[in-house]
């Protein structure tokens, strides 16, 4: 009988993850090598949001986004700029016609997101706050 | 004064009508412009908003191109917003770079300076933040578009405002024209040529009945009747004013009193008919010169002055009489009553009083003349003694005498013959007294029987005494009245002024004293006024006031004279003589004040007072055994009221007395008065028991067929007839002939006065049956009465 109850267990745990996880505090981590200890708001929504992208320390920012659909992401806008995802894609929409400027790197999974900022120096993405591991540098925190 | 003007200064109607027109024109330029600028306004503010507006719809993609600072999406949005056609120029700043601008082609400096003055500017907000500006948009709006909506809307706005206003100013003036200016300027035509003295009705203009207009109309046409009414009322005030004018100018002239006007110089200014009239000045009327009230011929023109002065200072009527002197033959006396009228005008009023004057004379005439003999009377005399005495006051005459005259007897005349009878006999005096006198001396009579006489002539002493001794023997001849023949004779008193007396009633009083003097002394005489007389006169007006207290004052006393009955030889009664102890002068004698006494009523006191102390005293006898009498005397005076019977036997009675033991003396002159009422009361204290004693007999009328009548008991011889008896032989024979005639009467006689030896011894002789005297005793008191009655008995 257990057994049987396992996987529906587990099914039930992803379904409450987002819900979980959503008390959880959102952090911007970046490269240890980096040079920067903390980033101020402002230079997190620039960089994100395409405005001014180089790190305080001089290096030129790359901005990461996880993949659509994970609750970090959503939650990380939310926290940043006030703002959904529908609105975030808006406005992206029409920069992207002039050409000037991009979005953010999305990436294909968390685990590539934290890849792509272990190897790169000026790479910043972020993630709950649980899930942060000693090779990242956390710059910034978005509390609840 | 009113110079011509240009037609259209002198009509309302157009005047009104270039004043509406003007005044709307002003007004109406004013709010056309006013209204062109306001829609100027608007126009560019309408237009501001709508590019605010557009502004607004570009935000957005605004905000993300500031954010990135994307210069194609700005070029994007600034071409979007140039599309418009109000907009000349429009630019997107991010930050400090100019991220995209552009500007419509063609245009000049000036309307580019103009589109940047317009500018309008919106900030850019941070999509994400926007409290953060990221950047700007920039808009300036196209002048020439602007100006032309401004030019399309004020010009309508102006068009439509002055149409209106012209349609508005039309019809005011079109009404101002009908409604109030054609009414006035038909009441003012029709006003202007109407006539004060036809006044006719305005027309009340169609629809006007109840407006201002309507009112107006309505004031005038009524103020119209007024003045046709006050005028008419005036004309006819006029009318009466005239009428009555005439009518007092006709009472004025027509007036019987004279009436006239001065002014402060005394010149008449006016006066009536009946002012020439009465002053006699007829002639002077018709010439109408200048009169002065005071040279007219008036007796005292000073005091007509005087009133006209006082008339003048008091400033009020004042009147009087004066006399004026018409010519010689005649005088007349007017009225004047001054009034001030005002402006130092005086009016006055003039009556003729001649007529009053003349009857008020002869009235005063009359007053002091005596209606029977033609004389002054006594307030005539008394006036002319006044006159006298200031005539020598004023040295116009040395002095005077006056007599005073007196008809003896001419009350028993009057009495017995009648008033008419003694009428006559005045008459008959008062001619005898005129023969007597000069032209120049004062004759009056002064009352009953009494004339008054003033010598002017003959001052002296001398002289007086010869008239007044002419007047005595005129009026001693016989009186012819009816069919007897009457003699009086006169009593004449004289006075001298100013040696006697320096007033008129010092003089009267010191006349009559004279009179009284020569009255006294006897018939016919004539006595000139000395001061002794005034003196007697005093002492006896003081004597007699003393007198009326003595009783009071307990200062009279009775004495007793014993009566010797010589056939019993011994003393049997008393005659009681009543004493005055004066406290100032002494024992008075009873010849002085019993005539006092009697004058002045005092005797009635006294003879009560007398009845009552003797009675006392025979009571007192009777009590010690003695049965004496007491003989009282009673005056005429007394009889009949002032000591009734009744009183008489009362007193007795109370102490016990008996009636016979007292007498009653009376003299000869009870008999002569009222007889009748002296024979009843004589009668009625004989009849209750009293003796009745005549006393002085001998010395009066003595006549027999008085004793037969009256109840006579005893007659007491008069002492004169004792006194001469020794010498006298044909006394002595009198003196029996009274005693045997009273023996045979029946009645005792008592002889009084004796004060000798001899005499008692011729009385004896004669029969005489009582004697009294100071032979016996003299009157004493009645302590020493039993003394005395037993020193008479040793005489016998």
């Amino acid at each position: 009988m257990m057994r049987r109850m396992l996987p529906r267990l587990f099914v039930l745990l992803a379904v409450l993850m987002p819900v979980l996880a959503h008390a959880e505090s959102i952090v911007v981590v970046a490269n240890p090598a980096a040079g920067v200890d903390t980033l101020s708001r402002n230079d997190v929504i620039n960089i994100f949001l395409g405005s001014f992208r180089q790190l305080p320390s001089g290096i030129a920012a790359l901005p990461i986004d996880l993949p659509p659909g994970h609750p970090a992401r959503a939650e990380f806008y939310r926290l940043l700029v006030g703002k959904n995802q529908a609105e975030i894609n808006t406005y992206w929409a029409r920069l992207i016609f002039s050409g000037k400027t991009r979005p953010p790197i999305q990436a294909e999974r968390v685990e590539d997101a934290l890849s792509m900022v272990q190897g790169s120096v000026g790479a910043i993405t972020y993630l709950e706050r649980s899930k942060v591991s000693g090779k990242l540098k956390i710059v910034f925190e978005l509390a609840q | 004064m009113t110079t011509v003007q240009p037609f259209w200064r002198r009509s309302i109607l157009l005047r009104a009508a270039a004043q509406v027109i003007g005044i709307a024109l002003v007004v109406g330029l004013g709010f056309v412009l006013l209204t062109a600028h306001l829609a100027e306004r608007i126009t560019q503010e309408s237009v501001a908003q709508r590019l605010r507006e557009l502004m607004t719809t570009v935000e957005n993609t605004a905000q993300i191109a500031c954010f990135t600072k994307d210069q194609s999406l700005a070029l994007e949005v600034v071409n979007g917003l140039v599309k418009n056609s109000e907009v000349f120029g429009a630019a997107v700043v991010g930050g400090s770079d100019m991220l995209a601008e552009r500007r419509r082609g063609g245009a000049t400096p000036e309307r580019s300076r103009l589109a940047q003055a317009g500018r309008i500017s919106k900030p850019i907000a941070s999509p994400f933040d926007s409290s953060q500006i990221v950047g700007e948009v920039v808009i300036d709006p196209d002048p020439e578009i602007i100006r032309l909506r401004v030019r399309e809307s004020g010009g309508f706005v102006a068009l439509v405002l002055g149409l209106q206003l012209l349609v508005v100013v039309a019809a005011v003036v079109a009404v101002v024209l009908l409604w109030i200016v054609r009414p006035i300027k038909r009441m003012s035509d029709k006003l202007h040529v109407m006539d004060a003295r036809s006044i006719e009705p305005l027309a009340m203009p169609q629809g006007h009945e109840n407006t201002e207009i309507g009112r107006l109309v309505a004031d005038i046409n009524q103020l119209g009747q007024r003045l046709v009414a006050s005028r008419d009322e005036e004309h006819h005030l006029h009318l009466q004013r005239e009428i009555g004018e005439r009518k007092y100018r006709a009472i004025f002239e027509n007036a019987d009193s004279g009436i006239f006007v001065v002014d402060q110089h005394m010149v008449l200014e006016s006066c009536n008919h009946a002012f020439y009239r009465q002053l006699g000045l007829l002639r002077l009327a018709e010439r109408r010169e200048e009169i002065s009230l005071l040279g007219l011929p008036w007796r005292m023109p000073d005091l007509l002055a005087g009133l006209l002065d006082r008339c003048a200072v008091l400033n009020r009527s004042v009147s009087d009489d004066f006399e004026y002197v018409v010519d010689e033959k005649e005088v007349r006396w007017f009225s004047v009553t001054l009034t001030p009228v005002g402006d130092q005008l005086i009016q006055g009023q003039l009556t003729d009083i001649s007529r009053h004057k003349l009857a008020e004379l002869s009235a005063q005439q009359e007053a002091i003349t005596d209606s029977l003999t033609g004389l002054l009377n006594r307030n005539g005399f008394l006036q002319r003694i006044d006159e006298e005495i200031m005539a020598c006051a004023n040295d116009a005459a040395s002095g005077f005498a006056l007599l005073m005259v007196d008809l003896d007897g001419f009350r028993r005349v009057n009495e017995s013959m009648g008033l008419a009878s003694g009428d006559q006999i005045l008459s008959i005096t008062a001619n005898r007294l005129r023969s007597c006198l000069k032209g120049s001396d004062l004759i009056s009579r002064l009352g009953n029987d009494a004339f008054g006489i003033i010598l002017r002539s003959t001052p002296g002493e001398r002289a007086a005494a010869n008239v007044a001794m002419r007047i005595s023997v005129a009026l001693k001849g016989f009186f012819e009245v009816g069919s007897t023949p009457l003699q009086l004779g006169a009593s004449i008193g004289i006075t001298l002024f100013p040696s006697d007396g320096a007033d008129q009633e010092t003089l009267l009083r010191n006349a009559e004293m004279a009179l009284d003097h020569a009255r006294v002394g006897g018939s016919g005489r004539y006595t000139f006024f000395d001061f002794t007389m005034a003196r007697n006169a005093e002492h006896r007006r003081k004597l007699e006031n003393d007198l009326r207290f003595a009783v009071r004052r307990n200062e009279l006393m009775i004495h007793f004279q014993p009566i010797i009955d010589l056939s019993l030889r011994r003393m049997t009664g008393a005659e009681a003589l009543v004493r005055w102890k004066h406290p100032e002068q002494g024992l008075i004698s009873p010849d002085v004040f019993i005539p006092l006494a009697e004058d002045t009523g005092a005797i009635i006191n006294i003879g009560l007072w007398i009845v009552e102390t003797v009675c006392q005293q025979l009571a007192a006898w009777k009590r010690q055994g003695n049965d004496y009498y007491i003989s009282i005397n009673i005056s005429a005076r007394q009889i009949p009221d002032g000591l009734p019977p009744i009183t008489l036997i009362e007193t007795v009675n109370r102490y016990g007395v008996d009636p016979a033991n007292l007498a009653i003396e009376i003299t000869e002159s009870v008999f002569m008065g009222n007889s009748e009422a002296a024979q009843t009361w004589l009668d009625a204290v004989h009849e209750l028991g009293f003796r009745i004693y005549l006393d002085d007999f001998g010395t009066g009328y003595s006549s027999l067929s008085y004793i037969k009548r009256f109840p006579v008991d005893v007659l007491k011889v008069d002492k004169s007839f004792v006194r001469d008896m020794s010498e006298d032989n044909s006394d002595r024979a009198l003196v029996g002939a009274i005693i045997n005639m009273a023996s045979s009467l029946g009645l005792t006689v008592v002889a009084e006065g004796v004060e000798s030896a001899h005499q008692l011894e011729l009385l004896e002789k004669a029969g005489c049956r009582c004697v009294q005297g100071y032979y016996f005793s003299r009157p004493v008191p009645a302590d020493e009465i039993e003394a005395a009655s037993r020193h008479a008995e040793q005489l016998l």
